[in-house]
């Protein structure tokens, strides 16, 4: 098809969708939640993942001395802590840097003197893996050293957070492609109403010897139009809510990890018009494929 | 020849047959006269000439092609060179004349400086001269159907297709519409026209192909033949 033929096709797209503003309006409208929906889902898990990522990265391995070990003996473990396979870096920290943490944490400034002028913590070691897949093996090790009487290491927390991050994800596909489907049916709702309604100029053309594409061309530009008008707007809602949640995060949850917007628009941006322009390319051309016998 | 039909048959998908073993021969500049009463086959016999829907036995062989096997861009050849005008006009109604009729070169992509320089030409062959901006619906039926038949030759076609151009035509009408499509003929463009008017068919004294309930039961020159 000629270039110069999209100075037809183009103002006919138009005044289809103008000549059809409510459907138009309600596709738009339909596209846009549902597209804003889908990067909101999208969004979601990109943050969870993230934060998964972090806390799988951040686990240590505490393992609790004894309150009869003397400090020689202390400085045994911590060389035989060393010596284990697979561990990056080992770390004392002595109870009394255990309980300022915890008054710290819970803002509580005369923690010991509450509990009886006596500090009830062991001291410790804070042991980190060079890869957490080790974390298990090296957390059983340490357990078999004389001195320490317990270990721990947030089992079953990261398999938690995983777990809770695939469920997510598979919530999250369902329900964009049961948005997408929505926003397909009603982007082929509006085309199919403008192949009605220009019935007989599609005859016409069929007659004089017009092209399958130059017939089909105005009405997959009307879908993509469609698709890529409803993304802009799910685009501008997204960005604009994104950045309230971001500065309410860094203010009010301080422990999550927000991606930033800076490092996520382009992404957001791709993603969003991206499935808009596909989800008006695929409701185009069902209704054009079916409608028109050309 | 033109246009040649070997045992064409049509039956609906209801079982009705339209046309049972059409054979017939149709030079390059003729003009031809289908008739017959409602429901004879003229109509969809036009329909299977310009490929509007295919017959369910025989063959039609336009130029030497037989139409039930062209492929997509020979079909698009097949019809650009064919012109098909309606009883009913078929106009968009919310159309100038410019639009109307430029429509049909728009639809083969041809250049905008053709369309401007072709549009006023036709229109002027057609006895639209000047009045390319005015809106169909203000026009007369006769009128409408000249901008019909300027839509339909503006792209030079070999045969023009008629089906029942003057159904809605007051005589005189009728007769200057007659007279355009001699003129047209008479430039080399083959003509077949499916009509009930016998006073037409009468006083054109044109080669007439008869049809009566889907066969083709006379072919000769002169007037009506019923």
């Amino acid at each position: 098809m000629k270039l110069s033929s999209f100075r037809y096709i183009a103002p006919q797209c138009f005044k289809s969708m103008c000549h059809n503003g409510w459907m138009t309006a309600a596709a738009i409208i339909t596209i846009t939640i549902s597209l804003f929906l889908c990067a909101f889902f999208w969004l979601l898990l990109l943050n969870v993942n993230a934060n998964a990522t972090d806390v799988e990265e951040d686990v240590r391995i505490l393992a609790y001395v004894d309150f009869d070990v003397v400090p020689a003996e202390r400085n045994e473990i911590e060389q035989t802590l060393g010596w284990i396979p697979g561990v990056e870096n080992v770390l004392f920290v002595p109870k009394e840097q255990g309980i300022n943490t915890l008054e710290e944490r819970y803002g509580d400034q005369d923690l010991v003197e509450s509990l009886g002028g006596v500090n009830p913590l062991p001291d410790m070691f804070s042991i980190t893996a060079a890869d957490t897949k080790q974390v298990s093996s090296i957390a059983e090790e340490v357990s078999r050293i004389e001195g320490i009487y317990e270990v721990r290491y947030g089992e079953g927390t990261v398999e938690k957070l995983l777990s809770l991050t695939d469920s997510l994800r598979k919530f999250g596909i369902v329900i964009m492609a049961l948005l997408a489907l929505c926003a397909v049916v009603l982007i082929a709702m509006a085309i199919r109403l403008t192949v009605q309604t220009r019935k007989k100029e599609i005859m016409v053309m069929k007659w004089v010897g017009a092209t399958d594409a130059f017939i089909r061309w105005p009405f997959i530009m009307e879908g993509m139009i469609l698709g890529l008008v409803g993304a802009g707007l799910a685009l501008g809602l997204l960005l604009l809510l994104y950045s309230r949640v971001e500065i309410y995060a860094s203010i009010n949850l301080g422990f999550l990890n927000v991606l930033p917007l800076a490092e996520i628009w382009l992404s957001a941006t791709g993603f969003t018009l991206g499935a808009g322009f596909l989800l008006g390319l695929i409701g185009s051309l069902f209704p054009v494929a079916r409608f028109l016998d050309v | 020849m033109l246009i040649q039909t070997f045992n064409v048959g049509k039956i609906y998908k209801n079982g009705i047959a339209a046309l049972t073993d059409i054979n017939l021969n149709i030079d390059y500049g003729e003009f031809v006269f289908l008739t017959g009463a409602s429901g004879a086959g003229k109509s969809t016999l036009i329909r299977l000439l310009f490929r509007e829907e295919p017959p369910t036995a025989g063959q039609i062989m336009i130029g030497g092609r037989s139409v039930t096997r062209l492929t997509v861009p020979e079909m698009v050849r097949l019809r650009r060179n064919t012109g098909v005008v309606f009883q009913d006009f078929r106009l968009m109604e919310k159309g100038t004349v410019f639009d109307n009729v430029s429509f049909a070169l728009k639809a083969v992509e041809r250049p905008w400086a053709e369309i401007r320089r072709r549009v006023p030409e036709v229109l002027e062959r057609v006895g639209l001269g000047g009045r390319e901006h005015e809106h169909v619906m203000n026009l007369s039926g006769g009128e409408q159907q000249r901008v019909a038949v300027a839509r339909a030759i503006i792209n030079n076609p070999l045969i023009l297709f008629a089906d029942e151009p003057t159904g809605d035509l007051d005589p005189k009408t009728s007769g200057e519409l007659m007279e355009l499509f001699q003129e047209i003929n008479s430039e080399g463009t083959t003509i077949v026209m499916a009509t009930h008017d016998q006073n037409i068919v009468d006083r054109m004294q044109k080669r007439v192909l008869t049809l009566k309930s889907g066969y083709l039961i006379g072919d000769a020159v002169g007037g009506w033949q019923l």
